[in-house]
């Protein structure tokens, strides 16, 4: 494999057109599936186009609208070190601190926890919550579109050839009072989650004006419950609501088996996991 | 923070990477020798073998010949007891693991590219991954033309009168148990490098417990002779009973057959070790425990069933020590143990540490709680009444008349404010959370057992320039064995440490001292040592008699670095008096064989070797735990282990042992959750198979409690497999004390918790105060 | 390609493929560079930490890089932070406090513990242990791990002078010129 490290972004659109080419974020993804290629026999690609030395595609800005914009190349733990994550995203921030391990955080980019898009990915659950939104990049031109459609299935995005994830944009999320995020995974670091929830709630008087739930390992992207969401509408978080909505939850949610837990265990976890905003 | 023990000889050159492993040994031009094992791929555990198909590997620039069974030159056969497993198969494969083909390549890089383009054509059979089904007539047999079909070991143990006791008895109590497969992952896989010299001896160096038997498998399997191989063992990076035995020796010796006198070297890498390696025994146990109404134990009654996989190796013997430790560390009048070893088609088990004990220790000690709480007893209080103490029969019928000093383990923890305040524990737990202490007493057998006698041989010389050199001939797969050895022969010789060097197991310069194993590594070759350095120590003031003039040795004392006459004052210099004397009589070796049981009040019947022990280590284990009830997540907070490992000799060693036994222990109990379907293995890598990082385990406190092993090294015991046989047990016990849930599978998943806490409190969580 | 980097203070200069691992070029330099057989290999997946070293003094898993991937870059390894004769603090601490066993995790725990106390020269426990969370280790159960990295900190607070020497004199046996992977003295003062 050739391996090409462009520097800005007219190098790298044109790195990209490099017949067999790759993208290769931190790698901590890629070089794993890539060795278990190479012991199956499987085709390698032809060239990888490195994204760490794109200057730009790093950094935290706040826009104009409050929103913050965060670099796709950034690696976790540089989003994690810069004061604006915990401050404006802290469900965030809570789920880069779990993810992997320090080294993992070092070099495993935000962009390539999207494009990887596991079901899986520890932070597409508080992005989904928090209404984030992808900005793509080609020699076409720039283009946004919400995170919930940029995903399309497991290891599946609407990414197109030639095209690159530059950006995250998360709009401001200041009103909503209650911000949580649970990762249920099999051990303390180093752990695929079995069940997330990122929860984003906005009280009116004590009362659940907004809600927007998002888990994650239960479905084949980032689930969302729309029936939960709105069961919670005008509701104070107390153990009683929060068991009625968290059995709509497992009426609707559909996991599935899979070697680090059973569909059985999935469902129950993801309505239990609601009970925690009771106590917070 | 604890005191500050002299580090040990090793750990700085750990520490600073200096250390050379056998995976770091890659000679110049060295060749790279990987096995191809077909059933993963082809997801067949069973299969004949058609076909190997090795047209496209051969085509890859930089591989350069491809072995199979037909290039095997001697019988193809190797195995600790039973000689059954194929180096490469070339009819059948009995597991997914199993080995075709040995590719030669000249890269890292085209080995693998070779291995992916092997092709096989395996014919599946019919499979058997239950031990259960395997004992049924008509299964389909692992290995044709045993008269025994799949069972590998039938054995009995009696003592008593079980089936009358447990009529008789105030009250039983009963339990279905079962452990799992546990892979032992060392951090550093299997691997060595080997060479065919001109001198026709093959030279190998391996990340092995066991040097001196290697020569034997090797040899056996190959048809060479053993004599003609020379083994060196530098430290491992880690074994704990997973490198006894042949991984990679066999293959490595055909690959350097064929190398035209280049070196070569296998290191299997994370994959292949967790498919091809040896693993801890799955055993499922069905056990009643009888007593009297005051919780006097009166009967024990057990049936097991091992699961060995495709191949015998340790199986039976394994199976053997759990046998003999299955009635837990009481005094219990009447037992029986039954226990089946079973082939199968998935991978093959040995040994690990704690072996076969920390499979039994769940079930012995689940039947305590039980039975504690049926008579409304303390559950520390219960052991101790009924704890093994010096002068008792254990349940095979030997007399203990080693140190046994579980009784003081109990007491240790019994005051330990985690166990007098384990109901303000349970009840300060935070929402959503149980609360719990849990006790386990547990032991382990040390040594090989009667049959296979425990020798070792030592070796230890004055070199030219005056400083002593131990021959330690016991691998060190980083227990520490090898620096406790220069420690004891520093004391007994009276030196400074740092005079005192280490030559590391290898078979041409040490003796045969057996595997590191068994708890026995430090017991039985630093008896020996500490014999051949007395030896030595007066051959030294013998040897200074002559040019002091003296005509007694009366006066004469070795001291660092020189012998002195006290009564003159005078001194010689260790290296003037070397120069004296010519090598051979610079050099001391002397044995040790470990004692074993004479007679037995109990019968026992099917067994090969390696029944009864006489000594045995102790431990008290505390771990105090939150179940939280949404996730079925336990996290063990804090943990206490006592042990009785006879006579401390490095606190820091003792403590190493206990910590990490500890952790392992955690990591069976809670996290390790090896899968297997149809003969494959789903946990494949360490994405999947899960041990216990830094955030996961405690900061577990080793108490020492100091007695004196008359036999041992300086009263020590072998303290290195004991401390795994009790986290399962303790945090079953907390899991009962803080939600009265019985756990009797192992591990304790968050999946079995949540959906036990549904049965024992159904319904929705409550929000407990 | 060829690759140009620093490795323990010295410059390498060596030929190879652009996509070669990380962990397998550097254990395996060939002359006229010494191999550094320190980073060892356990995963290959970036499960256990084995392969630590610090790049451009961030800690990284040598498992998962490419060769390209180092060109340009500062690479520090367990035999670069220290040796035998002039350990790291660290390194002085992991022997003097038991938490060596096997020792084939302790290279990458002694890279990720030098990786902490450059940002934090007064960690917590429970810092520590994230800080090594991913490093596996199969052998001590972490105590004395954790217990050497509370000592090394401690003793570097409290002697940076006793440290000084030591990097002195193993930087003088490195002939190193460039950056040091050690804690700033700003850091050191925050304690």
């Amino acid at each position: 494999m050739k391996v090409l490290t462009p520097r800005e972004l007219p190098e790298l659109f044109a790195a990209l057109e490099t017949p067999g080419a790759h993208m290769l974020a931190g790698g901590t993804d890629l070089l794993v599936r890539l060795r278990a290629a190479e012991r199956e026999g499987r085709a390698l690609p032809q060239a990888l186009v490195r994204l760490d030395g794109v200057a730009v595609l790093r950094g935290i800005v706040r826009e104009a609208d409050g929103s913050l914009r965060l670099g796709a190349a950034a690696t976790h733990a540089e989003l994690l070190a810069h004061p604006l994550l915990r401050q404006e995203l802290p469900e965030l921030a809570a789920a880069l601190c779990e993810l992997g391990s320090p080294p993992i955080r070092n070099m495993g980019t935000l962009g390539g926890n999207i494009c990887t898009a596991s079901p899986a990915g520890d932070s597409l659950p508080p992005l989904m919550a928090l209404g984030a939104e992808v900005e793509l990049a080609s020699l076409a031109g720039t283009r946004r579109m919400a995170l919930s459609d940029f995903i399309t299935g497991p290891g599946r995005t609407s990414l197109k050839p030639g095209e690159v994830l530059t950006a995250v944009i998360a709009p401001p999320a200041r009103n909503f009072q209650v911000r949580h995020f649970e990762k249920v995974g099999r051990r303390g670091a180093l752990a695929v989650a079995v069940v997330s929830l990122a929860a984003l709630v906005r009280l009116e008087r004590g009362r659940v004006a907004e809600a927007r739930l998002a888990w994650g390992s239960v479905g084949p992207t980032v689930w969302r419950c729309p029936e939960a969401e709105a069961a919670l509408m005008g509701q104070r978080l107390t153990l009683t609501a929060l068991g009625r909505v968290g059995a709509i939850v497992r009426e609707n949610v559909r996991p599935i088996d899979d070697i680090r837990a059973s569909a059985d265990y999935r469902r129950q976890v993801a309505g239990n996991l609601l009970l925690r905003l009771a106590v917070l | 923070m604890p005191r500050l023990s002299p580090p040990r000889a090793d750990a700085l050159s750990k520490a600073t990477g200096a250390e050379r492993y056998a995976f770091d040994v890659l000679p110049e031009g060295c060749l790279h020798a990987g096995a191809y094992r077909p059933g993963a791929a082809l997801g067949v555990a069973h299969g004949r073998v058609r076909g190997v198909d090795a047209s496209a590997a051969l085509a890859v620039p930089g591989v350069l010949r491809v072995l199979t069974a037909a290039d095997v030159p001697g019988p193809n056969l190797h195995g600790i007891m039973h000689k059954d497993q194929p180096v490469l198969c070339g009819e059948v494969i009995r597991h997914a693991g199993d080995p075709v083909a040995l590719l030669l390549a000249e890269t890292p890089e085209a080995l693998r590219a070779g291995l992916a383009a092997m092709r096989a054509d395996i014919e599946p059979l019919p499979g058997v991954f239950d031990p259960e089904a395997a004992l049924k007539r008509g299964a389909p047999l692992v290995h044709q033309g045993r008269k025994d079909g799949n069972l590998l070991l039938r054995a009995v143990i009696e003592k008593g009168k079980a089936k009358a006791a447990l009529k008789a008895a105030a009250v039983v109590v009963r339990g279905e148990f079962s452990t799992p497969v546990q892979e032992h992952a060392f951090l550093e896989t299997q691997c060595g490098v080997a060479q065919m010299l001109p001198d026709g001896i093959l030279h190998m160096t391996l990340s092995t417990q066991s040097p001196f038997r290697d020569r034997f498998e090797i040899g056996g399997a190959l048809g060479l002779d053993p004599f003609k191989i020379r083994i060196r063992a530098p430290h491992l990076g880690g074994g704990f009973g997973g490198k006894d035995g042949a991984t990679v020796q066999c293959l490595l010796g055909l690959a350097a057959l064929n190398t035209g006198g280049k070196p070569v070297r296998m290191a299997w890498d994370r994959e292949e070790s967790i498919l091809a390696g040896f693993k801890r025994h799955a055993v499922r146990l069905r056990c009643a425990l009888g007593a009297e109404a005051d919780g006097t134990l009166t009967v024990f009654d057990c049936r097991m069933l091992f699961d060995t996989g495709a191949y015998a190796h340790l199986g039976g013997e394994v199976m053997e020590l759990s046998m003999e430790h299955a009635s837990g560390p009481y005094r219990v009048p009447h037992v029986r143990v039954e226990g089946r070893c079973v082939y199968t088609n998935n991978p093959i088990a040995g040994a690990f540490r704690g072996f076969g004990v920390a499979q039994a220790s769940p079930a012995f000690e689940g039947l305590m709680d039980e039975l504690a709480a049926k008579l409304g007893l303390d559950p520390l209080a219960l052991r101790r009444k009924n704890a093994l103490t010096r002068g008792d029969e254990n349940c095979s019928g030997v007399r203990l008349t080693g140190s046994t000093d579980l009784c003081a383990c109990l007491d240790a923890v019994a005051g330990h404010p985690f166990w007098t305040g384990r109901e303000d524990w349970r009840k300060s737990a935070p929402p959503f959370t149980r609360r719990g202490v849990g006790l386990a007493a547990v032991f382990n057998g040390m040594g090989y057992g009667r049959g296979l006698p425990d020798m070792a041989i030592a070796k230890v010389e004055l070199t030219e320039a005056g400083e002593f050199l131990v021959y330690n001939a016991v691998a060190d797969m980083g227990q520490g064995n090898a620096s406790a050895f220069a420690l004891l022969a520093a004391q007994e010789l009276n030196q400074e440490a740092a005079s005192v060097g280490l030559v590391m197991p290898d078979t041409e310069r040490c003796h045969p001292s057996g595997s590191s194993s068994a708890g026995r590594s430090t017991y039985t070759f630093g008896n020996a040592l500490v014999r051949a350095c007395a030896a030595l120590r007066h051959k030294l003031i013998s040897r200074a008699a002559m040019p002091f003039l003296c005509d007694t040795l009366d006066g004469l004392e070795l001291e660092p670095g020189r012998v002195v006459h006290r009564p003159t004052g005078r001194a010689m210099p260790l290296s003037v008096l070397a120069r004296f004397l010519p090598h051979d009589d610079r050099i001391c070796v002397a044995e040790f064989l470990m004692p074993v049981a004479q007679d037995i009040s109990g019968s026992a019947r099917g067994f090969m070797i390696g029944f009864p022990h006489l000594l045995f280590a102790y431990a008290a284990h505390l771990a105090r735990i939150e179940l939280d009830e949404l996730t079925g997540r336990v996290r063990v907070c804090d943990y206490v282990c006592a042990t009785d490992g006879g006579r401390v000799l490095t606190r820091q060693g003792f403590d190493q042992q206990a910590q990490g036994g500890a952790a392992q222990g955690i990591g069976f109990a809670l996290f390790e959750d090896f899968r297997l379907d149809q003969g494959r293995t789903l946990t494949s890598d360490l994405t999947r198979y899960l041990i216990p990082t830094a955030l996961d385990v405690p900061d577990t406190v080793s108490l020492a409690v100091d007695g004196c092993e008359d036999s041992g090294p300086h009263g020590l015991k072998g303290v290195g497999e004991v401390g795994l046989n009790g986290p399962a047990p303790a945090i079953a016990s907390a899991l009962r004390h803080c939600a009265g849930l019985r756990l009797r599978q192992l591990p304790f998943t968050p999946e079995r918790l949540l959906k036990a806490l549904s049965k024992a409190r159904p319904a929705k969580a409550r929000r407990s105060a | 390609m060829m690759l140009l980097f620093r490795l323990n203070g010295q410059s390498v200069e060596v030929e190879t493929a652009p996509d070669r691992r990380a962990v397998d070029l550097l254990r395996d330099l060939g002359a006229p560079h010494p191999d550094v057989k320190d980073v060892k290999e356990g995963c290959g997946t970036g499960e256990c930490g084995a392969c630590s070293v610090l790049v451009d003094g961030v800690h990284r898993l040598s498992c998962l890089m490419l060769a390209a991937q180092l060109a340009g870059r500062e690479v520090v390894t367990a035999s670069g932070l220290g040796s035998e004769a002039a350990p790291h603090a660290i390194q002085r601490a992991f022997a003097d406090h038991g938490a060596v066993q096997c020792g084939f995790c302790t290279p990458g725990m002694a890279v990720a513990a030098a990786a902490l106390l450059q940002d934090n020269m007064a960690p917590g426990r429970e810092d520590i242990r994230r800080a090594i969370s991913g490093n596996l280790c199969r052998c001590t159960g972490y105590v004395m791990i954790v217990d050497a990295i509370e000592a090394a900190a401690g003793k570097m607070r409290s002697d940076p002078s006793a440290l000084h020497e030591e990097r002195v004199a193993s930087r003088k046996a490195a002939k190193s010129s460039r950056k040091a992977t050690m804690p700033s003295r700003k850091k050191a003062g925050k304690s």
